[in-house]
């Protein structure tokens, strides 16, 4: 199918893009690497009346580090994040995720902060922004602004960002020395949405888990961080007796839609496995760390 | 697809019932709702845009209450259809009385055709969201009544 009549806009710079957004408001749709978009505006799923194409803004193609956070410019590929030592060294929960994302083309084009502003509730980036406590930046011609992660995501589809806002930047803190960080997930095939989704963080001390982030995708409305099965990592200091009251959490508390993949039940058993998985890995991860960064 | 949930209502059963069944306050508090004719007894012809963020689509069809037990229990039946595909969903409302509160236990079963099944796996969330904002609206028109 070929998209309904749009007006297409492609500014040089983040001004004009914004001035843009000012006027046209919900009207318009920004394109950055058109891998969700697309598709949408080709089934006519979607119809803005404006498409407002980022790619010319060479201004925000940037992956720097400043002050213990990785900033990415929203004009970054995914790609970029398999593809950067500095990514797996400082944030290697995020180059271990990307992998999961669709397929290497769609990788090739798709945008980090794309992913983060589509919002797909089981996709791969904003379940690692949570998990990590990313930070959004949203810039306007008011001003800018940076959301917390678990804020950003309000809904399906729906996020913080207010129709006249880009999503110019999103900040990942740099991972601390004694974490350990793993990312799985199940899906009917590889580079498929997933069914479900878990990433779990550990810092090991003592030999025991002293703090814990777990964050869960297709298991909701939106990514769902889960405190209470953090809290279990915690308070256990036997990792398997931890790990099996961290599941029991996850398949207590998650509320996931079952649909044609997979049911409710499956995704809150997949949840639970998939929390046993990761933490292991994750716990793995942090004491070899300990000793220096493991890629 | 089958979606149900729980909401509290700040007014006493009578109240909600009231507005329940005043077709205009319920036409202002249904995300979208831009147009709500009445064609026949308990039968209108709607005009919804719905959707979210860039997935929104105006959809023309119908509604129809078909089932109307004061003041417990609420039915509606909407079928709609745009150029995305059509939805069809039937409604049920059970509303308990709890004093100056009120209990609402409501059930849906959604169905939709077209490009719309691609985002089928989202639709029960999208659902929940928009009868979560439909509530909302209703609990505060409840309460501004009362002030």
């Amino acid at each position: 199918m070929k998209p309904p009549v749009f007006d297409y806009q492609d500014p040089a710079s983040v001004e004009e893009a914004l001035e843009l957004l000012a006027r046209h408001g919900a009207a318009a749709k920004v394109l950055a690497g058109g891998q969700s978009l697309m598709p949408l505006l080709n089934l006519r799923l979607a119809r803005p009346e404006v498409v407002v194409d980022i790619n010319r803004i060479d201004a925000l193609d940037y992956l720097t580090e400043e002050s213990g956070w990785l900033r990415v410019g929203a004009r970054v590929r995914q790609r970029r994040l398999e593809r950067e030592a500095d990514v797996r060294r400082m944030v290697p929960l995020l180059a271990e995720a990307v992998r999961f994302v669709g397929h290497p083309q769609i990788r090739n084009r798709g945008t980090v902060c794309g992913s983060l502003a589509h919002a797909d509730p089981a996709a791969e980036l904003p379940a690692v922004a949570v998990a990590v406590g990313a930070r959004l930046v949203a810039r306007s011609r008011s001003g800018v602004r940076e959301i917390p992660a678990e804020e950003f995501f309000t809904g399906p589809l729906t996020t913080a960002l207010r129709p006249d806002e880009l999503l110019a930047e999103a900040r990942f803190p740099c991972t601390g020395p004694d974490w350990g960080w793993a990312f799985l997930e199940v899906s009917n095939r590889h580079g498929d949405y997933a069914l479900c989704a878990v990433a779990a963080g550990v810092r090991a001390g003592d030999g025991r888990i002293q703090d814990a982030r777990l964050a869960y995708a297709g298991a909701g409305p939106v990514p769902v961080r889960l405190r209470e099965a953090e809290a279990a990592l915690v308070e256990h200091s036997d990792l398997e007796e931890g790990i099996r009251a961290a599941s029991a959490e996850a398949r207590r508390v998650l509320q996931p839609d079952g649909d044609l993949h997979a049911s409710s039940e499956f995704r809150r058993h997949l949840a639970a496995v998939l929390t046993a998985r990761t933490v292991r890995l994750a716990w793995t991860r942090a004491r070899t760390r300990s000793g220096g960064a493991h890629a | 697809m089958k979606i149900e949930g729980t909401e509290t209502l700040h007014a006493p059963r009578d109240r909600v019932w009231a507005l329940l069944d005043d077709p205009q306050a319920l036409a202002s508090c249904t995300p979208g709702m831009q147009e709500l004719r009445p064609t026949g007894p308990d039968e209108f012809e709607a005009v919804l845009s719905i959707g979210i963020a860039a997935v929104r689509g105006t959809y023309k069809g119908k509604l129809r209450i078909t089932e109307r037990t004061p003041p417990e229990r609420y039915a509606v039946q909407v079928e709609g259809s745009s150029g995305a595909g059509f939805v069809r969903a039937v409604g049920v409302l059970e509303l308990e009385d709890q004093g100056a509160q009120t209990g609402v236990r409501w059930s849906g079963e959604v169905q939709v055709g077209g490009a719309l099944t691609l985002g089928s796996r989202m639709i029960p969330g999208i659902a929940r969201m928009l009868a979560g904002q439909f509530f909302q609206c209703l609990d505060r028109k409840l309460q501004e009544g009362s002030a």
